[in-house]
């Protein structure tokens, strides 16, 4: 589904990210680990195509899109659904989530659908829907801004540390909305600093640092990695 | 009282025209972050537009404003691609350098076709008409209707339309907006298109009760700066609200004080707002 390939992205002064190799297979849930600063974010804010990257390739669905702009990417179907959210803090939670089917908006029967299953996967923001989305505690705006995303209709989702800032039992309510969209077919790649629950439920897993990919495999095997034991779940 | 009323709906009527010039310029400062500095100067190319087509080509007065409103969204546009695409990744300092090349330049244009010595335009509609006693020109009605119409039009197509949306969504979240797939530089084009219209708009209907001169941006350029600062910069109610205030502060002021005091009045009440509200009365902390 999505192939990158040789991936250098700069910010001016040196890379960022260098010579990155990621292979996510449709509906698949990819999780990408990494520490602050390990080039997530950058990764992910390339593949959208919010900045250019220096080298590489990144296709999707069989389209090289390294050099489409987000407009284009979203409706090829790939969302994304950016560190710190990213709303629109003065519209309603329900504008938020319409302006997150602009692509599509012109089928208005699929847009009330998907605006449905939004509500489905978060019964919370149904009672919020005329709320403004900036007046919203931490994870409704965080359901909202997944809930956005997921209104272009995506067959994949990126996700970049969903559980910034969360309480855990919050955290564990976004995890399962997220295995959920994942049970749909829609494919997930999700940025984790928390890295026990995202290998739990992810299938395959990459660890960055220092912007290169140190380790990578099954999730199951990343788990027993003694090194990823040791650097990110304390054992 | 007659005098009260009489004045009330000159108030009304400078209001509506402050507003339409207010919200073209506070919607570019709120997608594009950068004041227009050329807003003025731009004010003053829609009242000669205008005064061409009317005097000139002899279209009705309505038609005259509606094609000198398509006019300068064209220019809005050209403008848009020529002088601001080109600086969009440039600090916004750039920006208002080249809006003030833009005024200078619209400022010379005018003076090379048009001259430099005042123009009249007749009022197509100089008959008067009694309200509550008070005897009113029709032309300010017709600027109290004409701008009660746009500013309807224009927060519903803001509010509503998906366009407009559009506008609002870059003014809150310009990653958001493109994540969502929206076309920055489209709207970046659509708001010069609609902030130029509408300044030309203003223009047209207070034409024919001022004169026209290369210099009639100026004085107005100050006072649509006050509004949106009064109002909370990049604020659509505070730019409605802030127009009707400081005209009517204006109007009262210079009848029941002087007329020089109708000139003070618009900065003793933004210095008194800001007193208060450092932000305006709608404005939120944005930090750029």
């Amino acid at each position: 589904m999505m192939t990158i390939s040789d991936l250098s992205v700069g910010y001016g002064a040196g890379d960022v990210l260098h010579s990155v190799d990621i292979t996510a297979a449709a509906g698949e849930l990819t999780v990408i680990l990494g520490a602050n600063g390990s080039g997530k974010s950058t990764l992910f804010r390339t593949v959208s195509g919010l900045i250019r990257s220096s080298s590489g390739r990144v296709e999707f669905d069989g389209e090289d899109v390294t050099r489409s702009r987000s407009a284009a990417i979203v409706r090829r179907g790939l969302a994304h659904c950016p560190e710190g959210r990213h709303l629109f803090p003065r519209m309603s939670v329900e504008k938020n989530l319409m302006l997150g089917a602009y692509v599509g908006r012109r089928d208005r029967a699929r847009v009330r659908t998907l605006l449905e299953r939004t509500y489905e996967l978060f019964p919370a923001l149904q009672d919020k829907s005329h709320q403004s989305a900036g007046s919203l505690s931490g994870g409704q705006q965080q359901m909202v801004a997944i809930g956005r995303a997921l209104m272009s209709d995506p067959k994949m989702l990126i996700l970049d540390e969903p559980s910034m800032g969360l309480a855990p039992l919050i955290t564990q309510q976004v995890f399962d909305a997220i295995v959920g969209i994942n049970q749909e077919g829609i494919g997930v790649m999700l940025a984790e600093q928390n890295a026990r629950s995202a290998l739990k439920i992810a299938t395959s897993g990459y660890v960055l640092a220092e912007g290169r990919v140190v380790l990578s495999g099954a999730a199951a095997d990343l788990a027993d990695n003694p090194a990823v034991q040791q650097a990110y779940l304390g054992v | 009282m007659t005098l009260f009323i009489q004045q009330l709906i000159n108030g009304l009527a400078l209001g509506g025209i402050y507003c339409l010039a207010a919200i073209g310029l506070t919607l570019v400062f709120g997608v594009l972050g950068f004041p227009n500095l050329a807003h003025g100067a731009l004010f003053m190319v829609g009242g000669y537009v205008t005064y061409t087509l009317l005097v000139d080509v002899g279209l009705p007065y309505v038609v005259a404003i509606v094609c000198a409103a398509l006019i300068l969204a064209v220019i809005g546009v050209v403008f848009e691609r020529l002088i601001f695409h080109p600086l969009r990744h440039a600090p916004h300092t750039h920006h208002m350098i080249a809006t003030v090349g833009v005024m200078f330049f619209l400022i010379s244009l005018v003076q090379e076709i048009w001259g430099t010595g005042f123009l009249r335009m007749e009022s197509p509609f100089d008959g008067r008409m009694t309200v509550a006693g008070a005897q009113i020109s029709t032309q300010r009605i017709i600027i109290v209707i004409t701008a009660m119409v746009v500013l309807i039009a224009l927060t519903l197509f803001l509010k509503r339309s998906v366009h407009g949306q559009s506008i609002e969504a870059i003014e809150q979240d310009r990653t958001g907006a493109a994540l969502v797939g929206i076309n920055a530089n489209v709207v970046s084009m659509m708001t010069f298109a609609v902030s130029f219209a509408l300044v030309a708009i203003s223009a047209g209907l207070v034409a024919p009760i001022q004169l026209l001169s290369p210099g009639m941006g100026e004085s107005l350029s100050l006072i649509v700066f006050a509004i949106i600062i009064l109002g909370g910069l990049g604020s659509l109610p505070g730019a409605i609200i802030g127009g009707f205030f400081i005209a009517m502060a204006e109007v009262m002021a210079s009848t029941y004080i002087s007329v020089g005091a109708g000139q003070a009045a618009v900065f003793i009440v933004l210095m008194a707002v800001l007193a208060i509200k450092p932000t305006g009365i709608f404005g939120t902390v944005v930090q750029r």
